[in-house]
C-alpha cells in the first residue's frame, strides 16, 4: 500500500522537531566551527577572515605535530590492545559453559563507568609514591614507575587504562560475533581433524573479521577524540608527553581563547575521524561473507 | 593435553580476568571506607576499620549534595528531550525510510565534543545562558537524542506493516498510531534507549567544564576540581568517584542484555 499525501506529511511533522534540533545544535555548530577556522577570531572584535592562514599555522606548528602523533600512538596502541584481548576474553567466555553468565555481567561494569571516575579511580592506584600498582610491582621485584608522571610511560599507561575499561565491551561484541558463526563449519573441520589453532586461524578469525572491524569503528571513533581521562589526569602532561589533538583542541580554545585555530584543529580531527571511519566501513565490506 | 584440562585451564583464565576486572573498581570502594590516616599509608592497607568518615566530610566540605541535583536535572531534563524528539523521529524514519535526519545526528557522534563546544560557546554567551541549566540540558540532548532514535529504530522497524496500515484504514491519525499502537509494542526499546540516553548524559564531563558556572556544575564536571583537592583528602575523593559511579551502574544491570547493541549505535547500519 503506497503511502498517501496525508500520511507523509503527519511523518514529516512528527520529525519536524528532532530535524530542526539536529539542524540548530548539530549541523549549523558543525558549519559554524568551519566558518571560525577560516578567521581570526580575538575576543570582542569581529571575526576577520583570513582564508587558510590557521591551516597554514598548524602545518607550521610543532605542537599540531607533536599532537598527531600522540593521538595516532595512543589510538593504535589502544586499538591493538582491546582488539586482541578482547578476542582473547570472548573465545574464554565462548569455550566456557559455566562462569560465563556472572562475568558477562561483571564486564559491564568498566565501561559503564563514567571515564571521569576511572581517572580518579585510576589516578589513585597509580600514584607514584604511595600507590598500589607501584606496591605490586615492587612486589614482584620488578622497578617502580612513575606512570602518569612520566613522559615516557604516560601514552602506555592512559592506553593500559582505557584497555581496562573498554577491552570487556570489545570482548561482549566479538562474543556475539562468535554466537552467530555457522557450527556446522566446526563440525566439519573438527571430523577432518584440525588442531584448535588451525581451527582459529582458518576458520574463526576469517569468519569472525567483519565483528572485528566493526569493533575497530565503534573504538576508532572514541579513540581519536580521547579526551576526559587525559584531561583529569594529566591534561596533556607531563610537558605535552599526552597533548593529543583533541586536548590541545580545547586548551587552544578554552585556555587561550584562539578559537579560530582551535576550530582549524577540530576540522582536522573531525576529518581524521570520518576517514578512519571511512576507511574501515569500506574495510568491512571486503571482509563480509 | 586432554579435553579437562583445557576446560579447567579456560576457566582459569576467565577467573583472572573477572579479578582484573574488578581490582581497581573494589580498590576505590576499600578507599572511600579507610580511614584517613589509612588511606596513603604505604604499603596499601586490605585490612582496616571501616569508616564514613570520607563520605561525611564530602558532603561537609563539598557543596556535593547540591551537584548532585545539578547533575539530576541536566540528566533527567536532556533525558526529557532526547526522548520526546528521538522518539517520533525514529518513528518517522522506520516508516519512511528516509533515513538523512538519522544520519545527521551520527555527526555527533563522531566529531569531537570541543567541535560543537566552540560555536555553543560562543552563541550562548551572545545569548547570556553560560551557567544556565539550559545550555547543559539542550547540549546534553545532542548526546541523548541520537541514543534515542537509533536505539529505537530496530524496535520501530520489527514492528509488521501490516499492523500500522490496518491502524489507518480504520481511521487512526499517524500520531495516534505512535502513541496508541506503535509506543506500547516498543516499551522494552523505550525503557533501554531511556537508561542508555540518562547513563550517557550522567557520564558526560566536556560540556559542563566550560558551559556552567560555579551554581550548575554537575559531579562530573565538579570532580575535576575535587581531584585539586585529592593530594590531601583521597578518601574522600574515592567516595565521591563511588557515588558517582553508582547511578550509571545500577542502570546498566538492569538493562544489560542489551546494552552492547544500544551502545553500537550506527554503527550497525552503517
Amino acid at each position: 500500500m503506497s503511502q498517501s499525501i496525508g500520511t507523509r506529511r503527519q511523518l514529516y511533522a512528527l520529525s519536524t522537531p528532532a530535524v530542526v534540533f539536529t539542524l540548530a545544535l548539530i549541523a549549523f555548530p558543525f558549519g559554524y566551527t568551519i566558518w571560525l577556522s577560516l578567521h581570526e577570531v580575538a575576543m570582542g572584535a569581529a571575526p576577520r577572515f583570513n582564508g587558510v592562514a590557521n591551516y597554514a599555522a598548524m602545518l607550521r606548528d610543532a605542537e599540531f605535530w607533536n599532537g598527531l602523533w600522540i593521538t595516532f600512538a595512543l589510538y593504535l596502541l589502544s586499538l591493538l590492545l582491546q582488539l586482541v584481548f578482547g578476542t582473547w576474553i570472548a573465545l574464554l567466555l565462548h569455550g566456557a559453559k559455566r562462569l560465563s553468565g556472572l562475568v558477562r555481567t561483571l564486564m559491564i561494569s568498566p565501561f559503564v563507568l563514567p571515564p571521569v571516575v576511572v581517572g580518579m579511580m585510576w589516578l589513585v592506584i597509580l600514584d607514584p609514591a604511595i600507590g598500589a600498582a607501584n606496591w605490586l610491582l615492587q612486589q614482584g621485584g620488578l622497578p617502580r614507575s612513575d606512570w602518569l608522571a612520566s613522559p615516557t610511560w604516560v601514552i602506555p599507561t592512559i592506553a593500559l587504562i582505557d584497555t581496562w575499561q573498554w577491552t570487556p565491551y570489545v570482548a561482549l561484541i566479538v562474543l556475539g560475533g562468535l554466537q552467530g558463526l555457522p557450527p556446522n563449519v566446526y563440525e566439519a573441520a573438527q571430523i577432518d581433524g584440525a588442531s584448535r589453532a588451525r581451527i582459529f586461524r582458518r576458520i574463526t578469525l576469517p569468519l569472525l573479521l567483519p565483528t572485528l572491524v566493526t569493533a575497530a569503528i565503534l573504538r576508532s571513533v572514541d579513540l581519536l577524540r580521547f579526551f576526559d581521562i587525559i584531561y583529569i589526569t594529566t591534561q596533556g602532561g607531563p610537558g605535552n608527553a599526552s597533548n593529543t589533538l583533541n586536548i590541545y583542541g580545547f586548551r587552544k580554545g578554552f585556555e587561550f581563547f584562539e578559537i579560530g585555530y582551535a576550530s582549524a584543529l577540530m576540522i582536522t580531527l573531525s576529518t581524521i575521524v570520518l576517514g578512519a571511519v571511512l576507511v574501515l566501513t569500506q574495510a568491512r565490506k571486503r571482509v563480509a561473507w | 593435553m586432554d579435553e579437562r584440562w583445557i576446560r579447567r585451564l579456560n576457566t582459569l583464565q576467565i577467573v583472572v580476568v573477572a579479578i582484573l576486572i574488578l581490582l581497581p573498581i573494589a580498590w576505590m570502594l576499600l578507599g572511600s571506607f579507610k580511614p584517613s590516616s589509612q588511606v596513603t599509608a604505604y604499603p596499601p592497607k586490605l585490612f582496616f576499620a571501616p569508616t564514613l568518615d570520607n563520605y561525611r566530610q564530602l558532603f561537609q566540605t563539598t557543596p556535593f549534595a547540591h551537584y548532585t541535583w545539578n547533575s539530576a536535572v541536566v540528566t533527567v531534563g536532556s533525558t526529557l528531550i532526547g526522548l520526546l524528539l528521538g522518539v517520533p523521529a525514529a518513528f518517522a524514519v522506520s516508516w519512511t525510510r528516509i533515513n538523512w535526519p538519522a544520519t545527521v545526528t551520527l555527526l555527533a557522534r563522531m566529531a569531537p565534543g570541543t567541535l560543537f563546544l566552540l560555536p555553543w560557546y560562543l552563541v550562548f554567551r551572545e545569548l547570556g545562558m553560560i551557567g544556565s541549566y539550559w545550555a547543559l540540558i539542550l547540549t546534553h540532548a545532542v548526546i541523548t537524542m541520537p541514543i534515542a532514535l537509533w536505539v529505537l529504530l530496530p524496535f520501530f522497524d520489527s514492528i509488521p506493516r501490516s499492523v500500522l496500515e490496518s491502524a489507518q484504514v480504520d481511521g487512526c491519525s499517524v500520531p495516534r498510531i505512535l502513541w496508541r499502537i506503535a509506543l506500547p509494542l516498543v516499551m522494552p526499546g523505550l525503557v533501554v534507549s531511556a537508561i542508555l540516553a540518562f547513563v550517557f548524559s550522567w557520564n558526560y564531563f566536556l560540556f559542563a567544564l566550560v558551559l556552567s558556572n560555579g551554581d550548575t556544575k554537575t559531579l562530573i564536571a565538579a570532580s575535576f576540581n575535587f581531584i585539586g583537592e585529592g593530594a590531601t583528602y583521597w578518601g574522600a575523593l574515592m567516595a565521591a568517584a563511588t557515588l558517582i559511579a553508582l547511578p550509571p551502574l545500577v542502570l546498566a544491570f538492569i538493562v544489560q542484555r542489551r546494552l552492547v547493541a544500544g551502545l553500537a549505535i550506527g554503527a550497525v547500519k552503517g
